[in-house]
């Protein structure tokens, strides 16, 4: 009786221990190099522990970071509020009766499975101002050229190409929500004369909510990870205009300058706004669970 | 009524135009890539060519000059591993989670997925300087363990899922039977979990294949994976972009094969299991 109270740890020890060394271990390394002072080029046994020199310097002096920080943020809330309305679009279009449905919606899929990096050089010549087949395109409705990756535009290029990414990823999830949506409400509401609008907005949406929540939460946390395609179309340029958290990292750790500590900082900080969303999803879901069990 | 057949006729006709758009828009840029690979170097440049006659010196190009063919090589390599190691320790965990009560389950079960919404960015700082003190930085063993921490959490949450739809009466059966649970596991369960495991593979296999920060910051020569090759072609002046397309063909045609086998379990691959369509 004593083993069999036991018995699990077997099955799931393995892959737990090995999380704990591989993710656990090197988060609490993390948090160790941002309180010292070590950079790439001094040697790691000269560093010194400086407190929250890092983070204060961050905070009180790197005006980049709180452009980075605003811009991240900026980039989440609207990327994920458009592929949210137009993902929701594309479910109602493809919840009717086509013909050949799976293959139109396999099609869906591609702009999110492709290789993020790849994908983001060839929207980068499609986006060239000079040789592009967008301003290509724009010519035949006489449209003047437009300089999508230079200064002024780059950001809303980069939110453009993310909101191609993922708004499949809204739409696919959206649409196996309102698959699953119980038949007999509707129904009864049609039988009310309750008009196309009515229904959707007192009845379709509240049904869709929890999923709604969770494909949000999950679309957001991805969205603050940002670094593929950004790294591919503009490296954070030109300046520092599409320089998102990822990439402020980047800059700080392995671009130029090699410090390490702050860029560790800068990446604690980062994890921690992670962290709070990921707790907010974990709650909803966990709530999500209990509702059908 | 027959105006009203007519209007709902015209509607239907209207979104269907609209959603033929919507995946053309979605299509687009993978077509462009094709007919960019297959086009000379002056073709490249002139978006107006829409027929041309194709040619297939980007491709020899890029596996005799770019040595391509090694990077396929190394990202096979650490994919093939990370996936087989991961969906095996994943599926073990899934199954104590799914099959056993023990205080503070759902605890450990939602730590688990937390892990896998980790930034690569935060984390590829302690993996680069860590790699640097074992002599580990650019071999494929690095990659194929740090790949571990977003492969094992989603195999995990996937599996948990899978083996939970399987009625555990069907084991109880084979332990009266006189099974072990072990031997229960590897008749019963197994067998009806390998759609499950395939799936769950698939979907390591594409996140592991497609993987950039931590590939790109952990490796440099050796090691070195196919989404890494971006940085051929970076540089503004000069960039050849039927080499980057054809490259870009070869390393994202695998993948999307890939996609469409597993296109009935996208859903619930995209939300780690928590919606079953």
């Amino acid at each position: 009786m004593k083993n069999r109270k036991k018995e699990h740890l077997y099955f799931i020890l393995p892959g737990v221990l090995t999380l704990l060394l591989i993710v656990i271990f090197p988060t609490i390394f993390l948090w160790y190099i941002s309180f010292t002072d070590y950079e790439l080029s001094a040697g790691w046994e000269n560093r010194r522990m400086v407190g929250f020199e890092n983070y204060t310097y961050l905070l009180t002096r790197d005006k980049d970071f709180w452009y980075s920080t605003g811009i991240s943020i900026f980039f989440m809330i609207f990327t994920v509020g458009v592929e949210f309305i137009l993902g929701l679009a594309t479910a109602l279009l493809f919840n009717r009766q086509i013909r050949g449905k799976r293959l139109w919606m396999s099609f869906l899929m591609i702009p999110m499975v492709i290789t993020p990096t790849i994908i983001s050089l060839i929207w980068k010549l499609m986006l060239n101002t000079e040789y592009g087949v967008l301003n290509y395109i724009l010519s035949l409705f006489s449209i003047s050229k437009i300089n999508w990756l230079g200064y002024e535009n780059a950001l809303w290029s980069v939110m453009m190409v993310d909101i191609w990414e993922w708004t499949p990823f809204m739409a696919l999830i959206l649409y196996a929500g309102l698959q699953a949506l119980p038949q007999e409400p509707y129904e009864a509401a049609t039988v009310d004369g309750a008009s196309s609008f009515q229904i959707f907005h007192y009845l379709t949406l509240p049904l869709l909510k929890p999923i709604i929540v969770i494909a949000l939460l999950l679309r957001s946390i991805d969205s603050l990870k940002t670094f593929d395609i950004v790294y591919g179309l503009t490296q954070g340029g030109p300046g520092n205009a599409t320089e998102l958290l990822s990439l402020h990292i980047y800059r700080l750790g392995f671009k130029h300058t090699g410090w390490i500590g702050r860029a560790s900082s800068n990446a604690v900080i980062l994890l921690l706004l992670i962290t709070l969303l990921v707790t907010i999803l974990l709650r909803s879901m966990r709530q999500t669970n209990e509702g059908e069990t | 009524m027959l105006t009203n057949f007519n209007k709902k006729r015209t509607i239907n006709f209207f979104l269907n135009l609209l959603m033929i758009l919507v995946v053309l828009a979605a299509v687009f840029p993978f077509f462009w890539m094709v007919m960019t690979s297959l086009k000379t170097r002056a073709q490249t440049i002139d978006p107006s060519i829409w027929i041309f006659k194709p040619t297939l010196e980007n491709y020899q190009a890029v596996f005799e000059k770019r040595d391509l063919s090694l990077y396929i090589k190394n990202s096979f390599i650490i994919v093939s591993l990370t996936t087989v190691i991961s969906v095996f320790l994943g599926t073990l965990t899934a199954y104590g989670l799914a099959r056993y009560k023990f205080s503070h389950k759902e605890d450990l079960a939602f730590w688990i997925l937390s892990l896998r919404m980790l930034p690569p960015m935060a984390v590829v700082i302690p993996f680069f300087l860590l790699g640097r003190f074992i002599g580990l930085l650019d071999t494929h063993l690095l990659l194929i363990v740090v790949y571990f921490s977003f492969n094992i959490p989603f195999t995990v949450w996937m599996m948990r899922g899978f083996i939970e739809d399987i009625p555990l009466e069907l084991e109880e059966a084979a332990w009266v039977d006189g099974c072990s649970r072990l031997q229960a596991i590897m008749k019963v369960v197994f067998p009806l979990v390998i759609p499950g495991i395939a799936a769950t593979a698939i979907f390591c296999v594409i996140q592991s294949w497609n993987e950039f920060a931590l590939a790109f910051f952990l490796s440099s020569f050796n090691a070195r994976t196919v989404p890494t090759t971006v940085t051929f072609f970076l540089s503004v002046i000069g960039v050849l972009w039927g080499e980057m397309a054809a490259v870009g063909v070869v390393a994202t045609v695998p993948v999307l094969v890939f996609a469409f086998i597993v296109q009935k379990y996208l859903v619930r691959g995209l939300t780690f299991g928590a919606i079953k369509s």
